[in-house]
């Protein structure tokens, strides 16, 4: 793929208005809470586009692609029941304990509701993951960009390390939200024109359904037994494991989303941020998996397109960037590689924030310097950006040096967070629920995790203890790892918090249902209020699953 | 506070400006027959224009 002079106008033109937000946001970073959590002065529409982009990084809209021409419409579920019901659940019934609880970050909830130990287990381990993904996804930019254009492996990752660092260091979590919102819009208009018109030459919906085998275009039809499907995956694993433990454990936890709603200027803000994202959520998937499936009919079907080959299958990585060559003109493909890279941008900036304000808060002010004048925390949250990206840099190249250790990371990473939400969800609705017990739960989830990887076998990975189990895929073993490390969190949590003081119910005003006071409704317009926003949210569901049953 | 709806307006203003300054003289990609600069270049424009409006009518107020 080669790029005109245009394209590069576009490219840099948009890397002047990054910045330039930035430079203009430079004023409403002047102390540390509006550096490290926006000062809550943003308005909702801006937080829900952002709890979205926030998330959508290079390597999703990549790997949607990828997925998408692998196992067909099937993909969607990351969506539709892997993420769409844990945002309602947050917005619904989780915010009010978030935002009203005054915690400037997820771990220092979990130090107000629980103790000292469990918000550092949370803020310690959230710190390394963070930096860990920034710089991975770093990696896999920078590799994508040196295969596709043959760009320098060490300029795309200074370039892009220098631009995120421009404009968070400038405008701290305000300018990283402002960008995510450009960056999401630029991702629709320029990744939408490639799903028209890739589909619309496979012969639309119907000539893709015609080309290729039925399990490819039904989303639930063929998931009655793991074998039916290519995911390896079976209902229940499906529900339990993608919909209900993975999906609410990152959307209802991870600090780097919900750091987006907390931001947001009121309570009903918040509460709506999660919600409102929930409708281009779930629409997601039409723009960035559906060219995917759109790659594998044209290559079925002779076109002059084909997915590059890999051993005996495809290339599948390499699905967007290939439609992209065929399909976009010079100019258009300056805004496609311009959304790309912002998808990158915003992944990135989305991580670097969230380090930002769990290091500064949880780890610098918790344990190495409390009691600091707010000046004092403003510098150190400025030169935690710095460090922060230093470090994803200085990982990317560790990536690039050591693959297997960054899989061996990733593992144990999945280890740590398929447990969390058991936490979460009996610290915000049981209020019998003991720090101790969190704690204890937290630490038996993410062994039994290990344990059931290393008792069962999947695509021959796992089993370095024994072999007690083969699963059919290794999706369908990350399913059950993560329901059994919940299962276990949440029994083991139960048993030690009855066996332990409970905590004074003073303490936990504010923090838990049942003793705190949920927000007045009365007289807000329906649209405006989470329950029938959410129900709203659930018939469009519903019905999108049922025309891609 | 700055209204975001100004910045990306002009910018998708501009983009789409550009898409369809060069619409007229590119070659067409590969795969396709129509003039998809020219379209997606009117598609930005609409869109950075309605963003701008936005921004105007709420200034205004």
């Amino acid at each position: 793929m080669t790029l005109s002079p245009v394209d590069y106008v576009i490219l840099t033109l948009y890397f002047a208005f990054v910045i330039g937000i930035g430079w203009k946001l430079r004023k409403s970073a002047t102390s540390a809470s509006d550096f490290l959590t926006a000062g809550h002065h943003v308005p909702v529409w801006i937080t829900s586009l952002a709890f979205l982009a926030a998330n959508l990084g290079a390597q999703e809209v990549v790997g949607m692609a990828a997925s998408g021409a692998k196992y067909g419409i099937m993909t969607a579920h990351f969506y539709w029941i892997g993420a769409v019901p844990a945002m309602l659940f947050i917005g619904v019934f989780m915010m009010p304990f978030y935002y009203g609880s005054k915690a400037r970050s997820v771990p220092e909830y979990l130090k107000m509701r629980f103790d000292e130990k469990t918000r550092g287990l949370n803020a310690i381990t959230f710190a390394i993951m963070t930096l860990f993904s920034s710089g991975i996804s770093m990696y896999a930019l920078a590799k994508m960009f040196n295969l596709v254009l043959g760009w320098n492996f060490n300029n795309s990752i200074l370039l892009s390390g220098a631009i995120v660092l421009a404009y968070t260091y400038l405008g701290g979590l305000t300018s990283a939200i402002y960008n995510e919102v450009l960056q999401f819009f630029l991702i629709v208009l320029g990744f939408s024109p490639l799903a028209i018109l890739s589909v619309m030459r496979a012969g639309g919906w119907s000539g893709i359904q015609q080309r290729l085998p039925e399990v490819m275009t039904h989303t639930w039809k063929y998931v009655g037994h793991a074998n039916e499907n290519p995911m390896g995956v079976e209902v229940f694993g499906l529900v339990a494991g993608l919909g209900f433990v993975l999906s609410f454990g990152y959307w209802c936890t991870d600090f780097l989303v919900v750091q987006r709603a907390m931001a947001a200027d009121s309570m009903s803000a918040a509460r709506r941020t999660p919600l409102l994202a929930a409708f281009p959520k779930m629409l997601m998937p039409f723009i960035v998996i559906l060219p995917g499936i759109a790659a594998l009919a044209l290559t079925k079907m002779g076109s002059g397109y084909a997915l590059p080959p890999k051993g005996a299958s495809y290339d599948y990585d390499q699905a967007l960037t290939t439609l992209m060559a065929q399909f976009y003109p010079s100019g258009l493909l300056g805004v496609g590689l311009t959304a790309l890279m912002a998808s990158f941008m915003s992944g990135m900036a989305g991580n670097v924030t969230a380090f930002n304000t769990v290091f500064t808060y949880d780890i610098y002010q918790g344990y190495i310097k409390p009691n600091a004048p707010d000046s004092h925390y403003l510098k150190v949250g400025r030169l935690t950006t710095i460090v922060g990206i230093l470090l994803s840099i200085a990982t990317a190249y560790l990536a690039a040096q050591f693959n297997d250790i960054m899989d061996f990371l990733q593992l144990v990473f999945g280890f740590v967070n398929a447990p969390l939400f058991a936490t979460f969800l009996l610290g915000m609705f049981w209020k019998r629920a003991t720090g101790h017990g969190a704690f204890a739960g937290l630490l038996s989830g993410t062994t039994a995790a290990a344990l059931v990887h290393g008792l069962t076998e999947a695509e021959g990975k796992g089993a370095w203890i024994a072999n007690l189990h083969v699963f059919p895929s290794q999706m369908a073993q990350n399913f059950w790892i993560a329901i059994f490390a919940w299962s276990t969190c949440f029994v083991v949590t139960i048993l030690v918090s009855l066996a332990t003081a409970p905590h004074a119910e003073d303490r936990l005003r504010g923090l838990v249902y049942g003793l705190t006071e949920l927000p007045s409704e009365e007289g807000v317009p329906w649209f405006k209020r989470p329950l029938p926003l959410a129900m709203v949210v659930i018939v469009a569901l519903v019905f999108l699953n049922l025309i891609f049953l | 506070m700055l209204d975001l709806r100004v910045p990306s307006g002009t910018f998708f203003g501009i983009v789409g400006l550009i898409l369809i300054a060069v619409s007229f003289t590119n070659p067409h990609a590969p795969m396709t027959d129509g003039n998809v600069d020219l379209y997606t270049g009117l598609a930005m424009l609409v869109f950075g224009g309605f963003l701008l409006l936005l921004a105007m009518r709420s200034r205004r107020a």
